[in-house]
């Protein structure tokens, strides 16, 4: 015993490393009648049973698995030893492998797999089962979670239909990691195949035995998952084992809405109801999916309008036609929210499409957007649902305020709903929402939430955007910048910030026929040319500006299309500087005084401005 | 039934638990020579009626709510007589239903019913067929009690347990007699067990015959026990008329707690229960 345990044990880590490419040498067995193949229960008594193999599953610890002549069950001659790595173990992250015969072996005969087991510590093994052959794995069966502690104990799993198992070559499987990232050790043993007679009331069951109730559509296709074989063992408790979609045969109750193939893969064909049931052998399954199909579904024919905003003023959540700002979710899949989205296109347009929605998350919070400077909220909406009253759809924005993240106290938001005839049905519907109808929402410098919710289940929906289209504002709103250079380095024309040349006329008649004016702007005098054609400044003295750098000034204006200054010396030697117009908002330059050659630096008493507009000035300075 | 299978005089006087895990059914054979008897049908409920119903008000009383301290068990349920917990099934059976659900303070919710002022007799055969609930915490039980048990209380009246079983091992019901002397964790009990299969799975006919000097306790006919006034380790008060209970209780000291992944609901169902006496 001991020498053959030996030969196959160098064997098998031989094979342990081609483990992959093992299933794919095999000759399939799918198509063979059953000629018979050996009962031989067991699997692992005191070491490997006759023609047993074992493959470490990849990205495990290959050397996971040993045979232990120590720890044994019932002082036999050797169990199984299994030795779970830490979590980092650079030699894999789990322990896991299969045991298969190369000649299949006919389990027909009996009713359970059923070994020993016990553990370092209370652990519970990911997976186990048998019907893994590396290859097809075509009855596959196993056990989720499976308790183990520091006694040994006896466990079963039973065989959801051994009918099937005429033909089978995975004896064994598993698959388990690290618990809370710590290793151990587990133990099984006396592993074999029997006839309990002791299982009873099996109850298989598809969608983890739920009434599934989908929407779809055609061409639409659904997988039928949560396939289970509940059987109440021995000591009267159920066990519930993860099998295949080939234990079970599917039926579609009106196969011109939806068909069902073998795999348990559902495709949607026509408009109506189908329920797809299933059968473990005669039994039928707990569990249905219906489907409640439109058929060829509705959708936009044609994408949404192009927006027009210039886009330096947009902040865009969604749309072709702008760069979008980072959104964390489409679909937070909040509790009771049903909505599903998918990302589709129209005519080459990206379109989000949302279905079953009777509200939907979206969110932001990464990177929080500031609509502080914006005026609307964009949203192009397409529906075909009925849209006439009492149906409506809302939009909800919220702010998670000063304090940037959800709650706090200065969370705020505002919801807005539309009715008809704003919403219509089968058309696109732009909503320009001006930010100010938002009226809750005090603050939008750190909008983080945009909850879409209503009576419309399906909703296409595209061009999400802040926008701002304000007219420019035809006088300033705050004062020009405050000059920050040094009274020292300062020769001051027309500043609140410095001693300005004394006896300047501001207004000298020139027979122009702008209209001169000085306005305070935030309690700050400032300098105003209504429908400039030309305008002097006359300085109360000569002056001799040779040791400056530059002419500052700060100007301000909506409407000018041509604006120039003017430096005079006497002679008139004078020579014109265009300044950069219209403005959005306050200018500050500061234009090097050569720009001005040939003005006699040493003695100049004359400025001039003109262009057209309305301008308003300040911060007329020469400065080192 | 009963002149299908010709029961014969047990000969071995002690037949042990695992040699009888070996014999079921109705199969005579060197331990179950059992002389014949001809018994009479006096009293029978076949349970047909129409699904829902309660059972017949004329043979049936019931016991509600929890007792005292859990039917002195500390048994976890609420009796009721909501059809729920115990109605026919229309197929000729009743269901006897222990449900996990909160009610009047208790954690679970089932029925017992009883004979008691409408049916009694002293000494026959009484057997029921049954198919029993199963899972970790359900003790289904059908039995008797002395009808004098207003008088003289328990145990003194005497109890005679035709079938009880642990739901955690559905394979193995006890037959017991109590008494003053020998009741409750010392009562005269025998288990018999099926080594393949499991009593909630198929129906069984659980009996037992009962004369002035002995109770024999049969599963499917095959005698497993035997209890003379020998065998007690006090007075044998099997001498006056007994009434019949069906219950399935939750929890208690005969059958410890339900867990977690104990499955609800769980049924008894009883084809029919029969009472003979022996014809002169």
């Amino acid at each position: 015993m001991q020498n053959i345990w030996s030969f196959t044990r160098r064997y098998l880590w031989v094979t342990a490393m081609f483990s992959l490419l093992f299933g794919a040498c095999e000759r399939s067995v799918d198509d063979l009648d059953a000629p018979g193949f050996p009962s031989n229960p067991d699997v692992f008594i005191d070491g490997f049973s006759g023609g047993l193999n074992y493959a470490a599953f990849g990205g495990s610890v290959p050397t996971a698995f040993d045979v232990d002549e120590d720890i044994t069950y019932n002082n036999s001659a050797a169990s199984m030893r299994f030795i779970v790595p830490n979590f980092g173990d650079p030699n894999g992250a789990y322990a896991g492998g299969a045991y298969f015969t190369g000649v299949p072996r006919d389990l027909s005969g009996y009713d359970a797999l059923t070994f020993w087991a016990k553990a370092s510590q209370t652990a519970s093994i990911d997976i186990i089962g048998f019907g893994n052959d590396l290859g097809q794995s075509t009855y596959q069966a196993s056990i989720s979670g499976l308790q183990l502690n520091t006694g040994w104990n006896k466990y079963i799993i039973p065989l959801p239909d051994a009918s099937k198992l005429t033909a089978e070559r995975g004896m064994l499987f598993y698959s388990e990691g690290p618990e809370d990232g710590k290793g151990y050790t587990f133990w099984i043993d006396e592993v074999k195949f029997e006839k309990l007679g002791t299982l009873s009331h099996q109850n298989p069951a598809i969608l983890n035995g739920e009434n599934v109730v989908v929407a779809a559509e055609n061409e639409e296709t659904i997988q039928i998952t949560g396939l289970i074989s509940t059987h109440s063992l021995p000591t009267g408790l159920n066990l519930s084992v993860n099998v295949t979609h080939n234990y079970f045969t599917f039926t579609s109750s009106n196969t011109n809405v939806a068909t069902v193939n073998a795999s348990g893969v559902v495709t949607v064909l026509g408009a109506g109801t189908a329920v797809i049931t299933a059968k473990l052998g005669n039994i039928d399954a707990a569990g249905s999916l219906t489907i409640n199909s439109v058929g060829e579904s509705v959708k936009p024919a044609a994408p949404a309008p192009t927006p027009t905003q210039p886009a330096d003023k947009v902040i865009s959540m969604y749309s072709n036609a702008y760069n979008n700002v980072p959104i964390d979710t489409w679909n937070t899949r909040w509790l009771y929210s049903t909505a599903e989205e998918s990302f589709i296109t129209i005519a080459g347009d990206d379109v989000i499409r949302y279905r079953n929605l009777n509200f939907v998350g979206i969110e932001f919070t990464s990177q929080k957007i500031n609509a502080t400077n914006m005026t609307h909220f964009h949203l192009d909406i397409w529906t075909p649902d009925a849209t006439n009253p009492p149906n409506n759809f809302k939009v909800l924005l919220i702010d998670f305020g000063p304090n940037n993240t959800f709650g706090g106290g200065d969370d705020t938001q505002h919801e807005l709903t539309f009715t008809a005839p704003v919403l219509t049905s089968q058309n696109w519907v732009s909503l320009d929402i001006p930010l100010s109808n938002f009226s809750g929402l005090t603050n939008r410098a750190n909008l983080a939430q945009l909850v879409l919710s209503g009576t419309i289940p399906n909703l296409f929906l595209d061009n999400v955007y802040f926008y701002n289209n304000s007219a420019p504002p035809q006088v300033p709103t705050t004062a020009a910048p405050t000059p920050t250079h040094s009274p020292a380095d300062v020769l001051s024309i027309f500043s609140n910030a410095y001693t300005n040349v004394a006896g300047t006329d501001f207004n000298p008649n020139w027979g122009q026929a702008t209209v001169v004016t000085q306005e305070p702007i935030q309690g700050n005098n400032t300098l105003k040319y209504t429908g400039l054609n030309y305008q002097g400044i006359q300085l109360g003295s000569n002056q001799n500006v040779s040791d400056y750098a530059f002419l500052h000034l700060d100007f301000w204006t909506a409407n000018s299309s041509q604006l120039n200054v003017f430096l005079i010396s006497p002679g008139p030697i004078e020579t014109a500087y265009a300044l950069p117009v219209p403005t959005s908002g306050w200018v500050s330059m500061d234009i090097p005084l050569s720009a001005f050659a040939p003005v006699d630096l040493t003695n100049v008493f004359q400025f001039k401005f003109d262009g057209n507009g309305t301008i308003y000035l300040d911060n007329l300075y020469f400065r080192k | 039934m009963q002149s299908i299978c010709k029961l014969t005089f047990i000969q071995a006087a002690t037949a042990f638990l695992l040699t009888a895990l070996l014999f079921s059914g109705c199969k005579p054979d060197d331990f179950q020579k059992l002389e014949p008897r001809n018994w009479q049908l006096v009293w029978s409920d076949e349970f047909d009626g129409e699904e829902g119903a309660a059972p017949d008000p004329a043979k049936w009383a019931y016991d509600i709510g929890r007792g005292g301290d859990g039917w002195g068990n500390q048994e976890l349920q609420y009796y009721t007589n909501r059809p729920q917990n115990v109605s026919l099934d229309g197929n000729g059976n009743l269901r006897i239903t222990a449900r996990r659900e909160s009610f009047a303070g208790a954690a679970f919710t089932s029925a017992r019913i009883k004979t008691q002022g409408l049916f009694e007799q002293t000494y026959g055969r009484f057997e029921a067929r049954v198919k029993t609930p199963y899972g970790p915490g359900l003790w289904p039980a059908i039995w008797m009690l002395g009808s004098n048990i207003e008088t003289v209380s328990w145990p003194q009246c005497g109890e005679i347990d035709i079938m009880e079983l642990r739901g955690q091992k559905p394979n193995i019901i006890n037959g017991s007699v109590h008494g003053p002397g020998y009741s409750g964790g010392n009562a005269i009990s025998k288990a018999y067990g099926l080594p393949n299969g499991r009593f909630d799975t198929d129906f069984y006919t659980f009996a037992v015959e009962w004369f002035p000097d002995r109770i024999d306790f049969f599963v499917n006919d095959y005698l497993y026990q035997r209890i003379e006034p020998a065998d007690l380790t006090g007075e044998w008060v099997f001498n006056s008329p007994f009434f019949l209970i069906f219950n399935v209780a939750v929890g208690g000291n005969y059958v410890g707690f339900p867990t977690e992944e104990t499955p609800f609901p769980q049924t008894m169902t009883i084809d029919y229960v029969r009472v003979y006496q022996e014809a002169n």
